[in-house]
């Protein structure tokens, strides 16, 4: 899978880099309008990331280029702005998603995730970690052959472990992916240990092979 | 008391009136009074010249001592002593037939020797004015021209000043009328008065300056959030891509975690700053007819997880509909922010009560027992006692976005132990 980041700040750029990287992705950079319109004018990718405000042009003059183009690569606009308008305007010009920053990288990657998924036409593709298997279209989670029952929060919460297993997944990114603008409310986040507690159970009474381990009080893991 | 300034000059005019003329009809009086006296006394003399030359031609005369036609008479006199020469001048009444009372004359007393060398008393007299009657005929006018005056001023007033005020007027309903940055719905001012001219141009001034700060301080507040989010970004990510590191010890992945959460307390607020400037920017303008009971239905069910975890039971009590014309992302907003308020500041175990009626919602949480200010409460950075997790801004958005929409209003009270908040559409 190849990325392409198109972000004029070097620091958010290379962090972005080394976790794509780390996730196994391919992924070059650009730091301007010019070599980023050169990029998109010679190579193919899975997916974009675009940065509106950008050393000589925007974000969305690029995006619509490579609309002319007659490229269909998926586009998601990052950008510091996150107005109404902008993201309007983003997706009538045929983005895919809108992530404002700043964002938790386990959101960037599980919006990379689902647009390449909606992108590629190889029919359902479903992630699958040790004996459980979740089928992100229909938002279906097996055990083996057992189908489980989850609310939409608890699918969710299992969807941002299943795309980083044993990865550390932390509270706070959880509660924002999961929780949105909701969990701000929440003092501490222990309200999430009483959602993993619910979801660990559900998943027991299947056998399931895969269970979530605490990591200190940071976070967890799916192992 | 406060009086119109129309009635305010009239007040002081009719007192002055009546100072000038009180004064005025004093001297006016003293004045002519001395004028009629000086007359009469001259005619009186006159005749004394007169009568005595008669005297020495047809002495006979001398027998006239009662005032008969002649108003005069001649006595002789009894005792030497009270002789004299001299003109006497006098006002005495007499009977006037005609009239049928006492009437004042003035009356001439003086001596002289007659022709056989005796002393006589000569008394000449004349009708002259009555003071009272000419007091009360006097006064009577002046108070007719007293009262023609001060209603005189008062018409005046009344359709001068009217007419002359009406500037005034308009500028002090534009003032009433006048919203931040709205002047649709204000009247032009035109008129000739140079005053209310500069008045209405000094405003205008006025509002334009200040709406320029703010303008400028709302941007600043906008690009400083927006300035803020690249090295949050940044720094937030560089976080996590550390927090990946499995040789990690536990103290120094919790310090990174709660460098973490800081960071997102701030990217929080920022988000909160944007959203009070995208309100306050008329940034959501697409209108449209919302169903707040719907809503509800919706937002409850988001924060389900939030109310089992704190254990507070959520009832909703529905008795009509509340529909209101507004943005439907500020809707949103509106209600989660009511609710989360009511959730944070709610005890384990404690009780939220919605109740819809149309037009009206309230909003009701258990809490601790310390009543809140509604004066400060919706401003922002305002903080209660004990919560250092708020940013400050929650209750500040929900007025902001109140107040976006003339037709709504909110309000807070502390009621049967409970915190209200009371959302209403008063059209």
């Amino acid at each position: 899978m190849k990325v392409l980041i198109v972000e004029d700040e070097a620091d958010l750029c290379d962090v972005m880099k080394s976790f794509l990287e780390g996730e196994k992705y391919i992924v070059e950079t650009a730091s301007d309008y010019a070599s980023g319109l050169a990029k998109l004018a010679n190579y193919d990718y899975d997916c974009v990331l675009l940065d509106i405000m950008l050393p000589g042009g925007t974000g969305m003059q690029l995006l619509s280029e490579l609309r002319k183009f007659g490229k269909v690569d998926s586009v998601i606009i990052v950008s510091a702005k996150d107005s109404v308008e902008d993201k309007v305007e983003g997706l009538e010009l045929g983005a895919d998603d809108y992530l404002a920053k700043p964002f938790h990288l386990a959101e960037l990657l599980a919006r990379i995730k689902t647009i390449i998924r909606r992108k590629s036409h190889h029919g359902e593709q479903a992630i699958q970690f040790k004996d459980v298997k979740l089928f992100p279209e229909e938002r279906k989670v097996l055990v083996g052959t057992d189908e489980v029952q989850l609310n939409r929060k608890e699918y969710d919460l299992l969807y941002y472990f299943m795309i980083r297993p044993e990865k550390l997944v932390t509270k706070t990114s959880l509660a924002e992916a999961v929780w949105g603008d909701d969990a701000d409310q929440s003092d501490n986040l222990d309200f999430i240990y009483s959602q993993i507690k619910n979801l660990r159970r559900k998943l027991k009474s299947h056998q399931a092979e895969v269970d979530f381990q605490a990591v200190y009080g940071v976070g967890y893991k799916l192992v | 008391m406060q009086v119109s300034l129309k009635n305010y000059t009239l007040r002081y005019l009719s007192i002055a009136f009546l100072i000038i003329i009180t004064i005025w009809a004093a001297l006016f009086y003293a004045f002519i009074l001395e004028e009629v006296y000086d007359n009469v006394d001259d005619g009186l003399k006159n005749q004394k010249i007169l009568i005595l030359r008669e005297v020495y031609e047809h002495p006979e005369l001398l027998e006239t001592n009662k005032y008969g036609i002649n108003q005069f008479r001649i006595t002789p006199v009894g005792d030497e002593d009270d002789f004299s020469e001299e003109n006497y001048l006098d006002n005495e009444f007499f009977y006037m037939p005609y009239d049928d009372e006492m009437e004042p004359y003035r009356v001439l007393r003086t001596g002289f020797y007659a022709p056989d060398q005796k002393p006589y008393h000569l008394e000449i007299r004349t009708s002259t004015v009555e003071e009272d009657d000419l007091i009360l005929n006097l006064t009577t006018a002046l108070i007719v021209l007293y009262l023609v005056l001060v209603l005189g001023v008062y018409l005046i007033n009344e359709l001068v000043l009217r007419r002359a005020w009406r500037p005034f007027r308009i500028i002090l309903e534009n003032l009433n009328l006048y919203r931040f940055g709205k002047k649709e719905d204000l009247q032009p001012v035109s008129t000739n008065i140079v005053e209310f001219n500069q008045l209405d141009e000094e405003i205008n001034r006025m509002w334009k300056r200040n709406e320029e700060v703010f303008d400028e301080q709302k941007r600043f507040i906008e690009n400083a959030a927006h300035e803020l989010q690249t090295p949050l970004a940044v720094t937030i990510n560089k976080l996590e891509m550390l927090m990946e590191d499995e040789s990690l010890t536990e103290s120094q992945l919790t310090q990174l975690a709660n460098s973490k959460s800081s960071l997102r307390r701030l990217v929080n607020l920022n988000k909160a700053l944007l959203m009070l400037s995208r309100i306050e920017n008329k940034q959501y303008k697409d209108v449209k007819r919302i169903s707040l009971n719907h809503i509800i239905e919706e937002i409850s069910s988001d924060f389900q997880d939030f109310l089992s975890f704190k254990d507070i039971t959520l009832e909703i009590e529905t008795h009509g509909n509340f529909d209101v014309s507004m943005n439907k992302d500020l809707a949103v907003v509106l209600i989660s922010n009511l609710f989360r308020n009511a959730i944070r500041y709610n005890i384990k175990g404690g009780k939220i009560i919605v109740n819809i009626r149309q037009n009206h919602l309230l909003v009701a949480n258990t809490g601790n027992q310390v009543i809140l200010n509604r004066e400060k409460i919706f401003n922002r950075f305002h903080k209660g006692t004990q919560d250092s997790q708020s940013n400050g801004l929650g209750l500040a958005i929900v007025k902001s976005i109140v107040d976006t929409y003339p037709e709504l209003s909110i309000d807070y009270r502390f009621e049967k132990n409970m915190h209200v908040f009371s959302l209403e559409k008063i059209r």
